[in-house]
Parts: C-alpha cells; sequence; structure tokens
C-alpha cells in the first residue's frame, strides 16, 4: 500500500505523531530535569540571601513567616526579599539590614533578561557594593535609598530604585520595630 | 575521507555562514558583549544545527512538503527547548546569562536555511556533519568578535581581568561603545571586510 505524501489525511496523520511524540519527550525530559533545576535555584536563592547579610557561604537561614516573610540570617540579620520590573522583565533581590535598624547591610540583585553589560551590570559586586551603609531609616521613618545609576540603563536603574523603595515602604512597620529594638 | 573534511572545513571560511552567507547576524550582536556566553551559544547553536540537520534528513523522504516548514520548526524548537533544560539544570549560572537567547535560537536563519537547503536534499550523515560545521563556523565569527568586545568594552577576557590596573591609572578607559549592539555590526563588518579582502576572485 502506497501512501500519497501530499494527500491530506497523511499530513493529519503526520502532523498528530510528530507532535504527540514530541510532547512526550520533553514532558520526560523535563520530568526527569526538574529535581537538578530546583536544587540549582534553591542553591541560587540562599548565596544571595546570604551574600546580601555579608555571611559566608555555611551560614543559617531562618524563614520568618509572619505578614510579610523575612529571612533571619544566623538569627540576628534580617533579609528582605524584594521583586520588581527591569526593562525587558523582571529584577529581584536581597535586601540586609544592619543592626542598627537604620542603614543597609547589603543587597544582591539578580534579573531575568537585563541587556548584558548594560542593565545587567546590577548583578555585579561593583554596582551592589555601593548600597552598603546607605541609610533608610530617619528618625522613624523609612527613607527612599539614593545611589548611582547604571550609564547606559536608565530603565533598569529606575526598577532597582522602584523595587528598593517599595519593599522599604511594604517593610516599613516590621524595620520601624526593628530599629526601635537596636536603639 | 576528503568529503567530511570538506564538509566540516568549508563553512569555516569558504561558506561561512555570518561572513558568507550573513546569516543569524541577530544572534551575533546579542550575545557578543561577553566571551563566555559567546562561547556557550555557539555550542548550543552547534548542537541544534547538527542534530535538526540529521533528524530532518532521516524523516526527509517522509516529509509532506506542503508543512516541511513547521516541520522543521518543530524539530529546531524541540531540541532548543532540550538544550535549554540542559543547561538550567547543568549549567545554571551560563544559562542565566544567555537567558532569552537560547530560545531565540529557534528563529536562528542558519539552522532553517541548512535544514531547507541541505539536509531535505542530503543523507544523514553528511547533513549531521553539514550542520556541524556550519554551527562551528557560526561560533568561530561569535568567539572573535566577542574576544574584542570583551577586551575593549570590559578590559576582561572569560571574566577575568587582562588590561592591567596600571594602564586604568595612566588615563586609559573600557570602550562604552563596544559594549553596545552597534559595535558588533562594525567588528562583523570588519570581520567581512577582511576576509572578502583576501579571498577576492580574481
Amino acid at each position: 500500500m502506497k501512501r500519497d505524501i501530499n494527500s491530506n489525511g497523511y499530513i493529519f496523520l503526520y502532523a498528530t505523531i510528530l507532535v504527540v511524540v514530541v510532547a512526550a519527550l520533553l514532558t520526560a525530559a523535563a520530568l526527569w530535569l526538574q529535581p537538578y533545576q530546583q536544587i540549582n535555584r534553591e542553591k541560587e536563592k540562599r548565596v544571595m540571601i546570604l551574600s546580601a547579610a555579608g555571611v559566608n557561604e555555611d551560614g543559617n537561614i531562618e524563614l520568618i513567616d509572619g505578614d510579610l516573610p523575612v529571612y533571619l540570617v544566623n538569627g540576628s540579620i534580617p533579609v528582605l526579599p524584594m521583586q520588581g520590573n527591569g526593562l525587558w522583565g523582571p529584577i529581584w533581590g536581597y535586601l540586609a539590614i544592619a543592626a542598627d535598624g537604620k542603614t543597609v547591610a547589603g543587597v544582591t540583585f539578580d534579573h531575568k533578561s537585563e541587556t548584558p553589560g548594560l542593565g545587567g551590570e546590577i548583578t555585579t559586586e561593583k554596582f551592589q557594593h555601593q548600597f552598603a551603609g546607605k541609610q533608610v531609616m530617619d528618625h522613624g521613618d523609612v527613607i527612599p535609598v539614593e545611589f548611582d545609576a547604571i550609564t547606559g540603563a536608565t530603565k533598569t536603574s529606575n526598577g532597582v530604585k522602584e523595587m528598593i523603595d517599595n519593599t522599604l515602604e511594604k517593610y516599613s512597620a516590621y524595620l520601624k520595630k526593628f530599629a526601635e529594638k537596636g536603639e | 575521507m576528503s568529503n567530511w573534511k570538506k564538509l566540516l572545513i568549508e563553512p569555516l571560511r569558504k561558506t561561512n555562514p555570518v561572513m558568507v552567507l550573513v546569516l543569524g547576524i541577530c544572534s551575533c550582536l546579542a550575545v557578543t558583549a561577553k566571551l563566555k556566553p559567546a562561547l556557550v551559544m555557539g555550542a548550543s547553536v552547534t548542537v541544534v544545527t547538527a542534530f535538526s540537520n540529521l533528524i530532518i534528513s532521516l524523516l526527509r523522504k517522509g516529509i509532506p512538503s506542503r508543512i516541511r516548514i513547521i516541520v522543521q520548526l518543530v524539530v529546531v524548537s524541540t531540541l532548543v527547548i532540550l538544550v535549554d533544560q540542559f543547561l538550567k539544570a547543568f549549567a545554571y549560572d551560563v544559562s542565566k546569562q544567555l537567558s532569552v537567547y537560547v530560545g531565540l535560537i529557534i528563529t536562528n536563519c542558519i539552522i532553517m536555511g541548512r535544514l531547507e537547503a541541505y539536509a531535505l536534499s542530503h543523507g544523514p550523515g553528511e547533513s549531521f556533519l553539514d550542520g556541524l560545521g556550519n554551527g562551528l563556523g557560526y561560533s568561530l565569527i561569535l568567539i572573535i568578535v566577542a574576544f574584542f568586545r570583551e577586551l575593549f568594552g570590559s578590559g576582561t577576557l572569560l571574566g577575568y581581568q587582562v588590561i592591567p590596573q596600571s594602564l586604568y591609572e595612566a588615563g586609559y578607559q573600557n570602550n562604552g561603545l563596544m559594549i553596545l549592539p552597534p559595535m558588533a555590526l562594525i567588528v562583523i563588518g570588519i570581520i567581512i571586510w577582511i576576509n572578502n579582502s583576501k579571498t577576492e576572485s580574481k
């Protein structure tokens, strides 16, 4: 029995089989690789939190889940998760508060799809370094953070600023309480 | 044997997909600001071109010609998703640097070009080598461009500082233009120029 390779029936059959085979293949690959990817993501998150807090990699992270999640590193340094928007996609990061409750201990940022060399520079040590010691509380109130933006990456820099300010605003109650304790 | 060599070597220079056919320029601009993503992108594209050529060549007698482009796209995108998943599982930091560009391999003109021009009319072994050769030719240009862009744009190679601190103190500055996409186009233009001037047929 010889089929006509260009008949409609054959085309439908061919397309259907192809798609089913491909779907099965991709599902199998996704299920097989998922645990490895999950480990990578967890590891990355851990490194980001610890490096924001300025603690080496065997630090201890504890998740305090009140109204808003706070990561407590080594039982003393609170680290706040941040989410925002860059130019091309989401950006996120972690902000550690110093023991005095008024200044930043350190930050880490990451992004989904900012331009390498421009917006992508927010992940570099050079950019993140400047945040340490910035004041975030003044007379019991949260104040916006000021920092040097990246030349050529205005949108991403604005996104970072918005993200930090929003996070501080959101956590202002927690920060006030923490600052009072610190005094 | 010589035929095998020809399939592998010719796309490096004589029929280079970027230099001579001027295909795949879009990703050349996007991933060449640093050397490391360029290397991984080159490797990923090479894997995808080689295997999509192989698969399409194996299927070529059964593919209905009216939906052949769709079949090619399905095969290519499946391979790209697999590469992306593998990178996420085993080379996480690199996959993050490449981010969206891995997905964009699907639209890389070199891959579709080789499938249409070669794999549909040649045997699996030859097609595989042709894909491999073209992928390597693409990688070669990617690496050359990324080398110059990272060296002059960031003063580093593969992330290591190459230009000494003393030079910066003497007033040297990284060229910010090198990091921006237009400079990739200019570098590719210069490469094509040099190549053409050397291979000019008399």
